[in-house]
């Protein structure tokens, strides 16, 4: 335990020090504040009577707003904000942890301590992992509070919206990890696990590109690359949906979540596993 | 006395990946270095000792043979519990203080928090850098982060230091430091294996020493063994004339005045008796006779290049694995 502490604690003082965390809690302290300023709700029986952002007042039109739909309207358009947002800041903030640490003159300082190889990696994956996930926590509780002290409403699913966000930084966090063990290059990393992001999110439409495709061989190329990658479009939907309506999905037929929660976490736990493995081999 | 540090048949190949070019660093390399013992590794660049460190830590896996410390296989984590490392040209986080620094690797080492508490001033204080405990590291200078090196890898109280040019950057006094602070770790029975190339720093420091070449071992023994040269004397006393000279060149000795001495060389220690008890039978007032020896540096430079003679002439011959070079 005394390995992961320090080891943690270390990721934390490194990312302290780092410009881009800095500048991820400023600038989510910003959109908060923000928020927290600017709105101001005007209430009567549970639905929204009138509304001033900063200091303006909005029209309403002859009729109020439940309040209820409009604060659901705003978790499930801000989580899926944060979905994107959090996971990218969360690559930026942690792909340097693997390259540092390989570099020449500090992996020797790590490894000639008695720490086995794979618990040091894993030390400072579940060090990243942690920082990431109190980015997360900060930006929807302090979020969810603020709503909840303007309007008095409070979803509990727009809290759990933020597990499926840390699940898929879990995911892509191991595979920069992976590239990181085997380039030993943070710029790498950060463009490989991005790559991945993206080309996942496109290959959610897998069944219409393929349909597209002449060539089998293409088709099943497309097929292979959208199962063996995680879901990212997908669980930036089932993430709204969550939010939205209280389940994971609300277009079952089109979003198996089993297959997606499922491929998505094999393909980091894979990535995972990998990266161990290679660290525990490698010549340094 | 046991030998707390070993390697048996250690040999590592390193192959290019694409076009499978291989590089011997290691060939076949017997160690052993006992408990209060100050082991000085030696080598041209390219000789293997940093790799033979590296094996010895786990850094890199050997392609044959054994590394083992305090019993156990280099490969296993737990046999580095009692050993404390400073490498060549490391690079602590520069983000992090002195004092922090020495918390997260004294913590990796298992040093109870409570304990450094008390270790981490004590250290600092040791090392000499108390006044800097809470700079960042990376306004520190080489002279310093050396230190501060030598911190970290004694924070744990080891039973075996490996250090690579621990005098590395460090200004004469600082060097003088770091030497009584080395025999001060060996006093207390700490093993310590020195990879460095300044010789003057090893013959200072060393009690045995192990010169690689290419990968293998061309010399191994005491530094007082491996720079004696034979029976070979300074004599100087008074009364000493050509008479005497003449007597003890008869005898089959070898001797020729030096700036006001003479350079005296005996067959075996019999015979340089028999050389004393000439001159003393003709009067004359021993005031001095002391072996001469090479420096480290002339023993070093001798076997490098006796090693390069024989490579170039075909035969392995010139080298021995084992012995002085005498």
């Amino acid at each position: 335990m005394r390995t992961l502490f320090a080891n943690v604690e270390e990721v934390f003082r490194e990312a302290a020090a780092r410009f881009t965390l800095v500048a991820y809690a400023a600038l989510s302290s910003v959109f908060i504040g923000l928020f927290a300023i600017a709105v101001n709700l005007d209430i009567v029986d549970g639905a929204l009577a009138g509304a001033k952002l900063f200091g303006k007042e909005l029209q309403m039109g002859p009729r109020s707003v439940d309040l209820n739909k409009l604060v659901l309207g705003f978790e499930s358009g801000f989580s899926g904000f944060l979905y994107v947002v959090a996971t990218f800041l969360a690559v930026f903030a942690t792909a340097h942890l693997v390259p540092r640490l390989q570099e020449k003159g500090t992996i020797d300082l790590y490894l000639s301590r008695p720490v086995g190889r794979v618990k040091l990696l894993l030390s400072r994956y579940a060090g990243g992992l942690l920082l990431a996930g109190l980015n997360v926590a900060y930006l929807i509780g302090t979020m969810g509070f603020l709503v909840w002290w303007k309007t008095g409403v409070v979803h509990p699913r727009f809290f759990l919206g933020g597990a499926i966000i840390f699940f898929t930084i879990a995911t892509l966090m191991a595979f920069a990890f992976l590239v990181g063990v085997l380039t030993s290059s943070t710029a790498v990393s950060i463009m490989a696990t991005f790559a991945v992001f993206f080309l996942a999110a496109i290959l959610s439409g897998h069944r219409q590109i393929e349909a597209a495709l002449t060539a089998e061989w293409a088709a099943a190329l497309v097929r292979g690359l959208y199962w063996a990658l995680p879901k990212t479009g997908q669980l930036a939907q089932v993430t709204v949906d969550f939010v939205s309506y209280g389940q994971l999905s609300r277009h079952t037929h089109e979003i198996d979540r089993l297959a997606v929660f499922g491929s998505t976490g094999a393909f980091g736990l894979v990535s995972l596993a990998l990266s161990a493995f290679l660290f525990r081999r490698k010549d340094f | 006395m046991t030998a707390i540090l070993s390697a048996e048949g250690l040999s590592k190949t390193f192959r290019t990946p694409f076009s499978r070019r291989e590089v011997r660093a290691l060939d076949g390399l017997d160690l052993q270095v006992a408990s209060g013992e100050v082991f000085g590794l030696l080598g041209p660049n390219g000789a293997g000792k940093t790799t033979t460190v590296k094996i010895l830590l786990g850094l890199t896996h050997p392609t044959a043979g054994v590394a083992r410390l305090f019993g156990l296989p280099a490969s296993d984590p737990e046999s580095r519990r009692r050993v404390g490392y400073l490498p060549e040209g490391h690079r602590f986080p520069g983000y992090l203080t002195a004092r922090q620094t020495l918390s997260i690797f004294g913590r990796m080492s298992g040093v109870a928090p409570a304990e450094l508490k008390s270790r981490i001033p004590e250290l600092l204080a040791r090392v000499r850098i108390s006044d800097w405990a809470d700079m960042k590291v990376k306004k520190f200078s080489k002279g310093m982060t050396q230190r501060l090196g030598l911190a970290a890898a004694l924070v744990h109280r080891p039973d075996l230091l490996l250090l690579d040019e621990p005098t590395d950057g460090v200004d004469p006094v600082g060097r003088r430091e770091i030497r009584d602070l080395l025999r001060e770790e060996a006093a207390r029975g700490t093993a310590i294996l020195l990879n460095s190339h300044l010789l003057s720093e090893i013959e200072m420091t060393c009690d045995r020493v192990a010169v690689l070449r290419k990968g293998r071992l061309v010399a191994t023994g005491r530094i007082a063994d491996l720079t004696a040269q034979g029976f070979t004397y300074r004599f100087a006393g008074t009364g000493v004339d050509e008479a005497l000279l003449g007597a003890f060149r008869e005898s089959g000795a070898g001797a020729e005045r030096v700036n006001g001495h003479v350079k005296l060389t005996a067959r075996d220690a019999e015979h340089l008796n028999a050389l004393v008890d000439t001159a003393r039978a003709r009067g004359v007032l021993v005031t001095e006779l002391t072996p001469v020896r090479s420096t480290l540096e002339d023993v070093f430079v001798d076997l490098v290049n006796a090693g390069e003679a024989a490579e170039a002439g075909g035969t392995d011959d010139a080298l021995r694995p084992e012995g002085s070079p005498g």
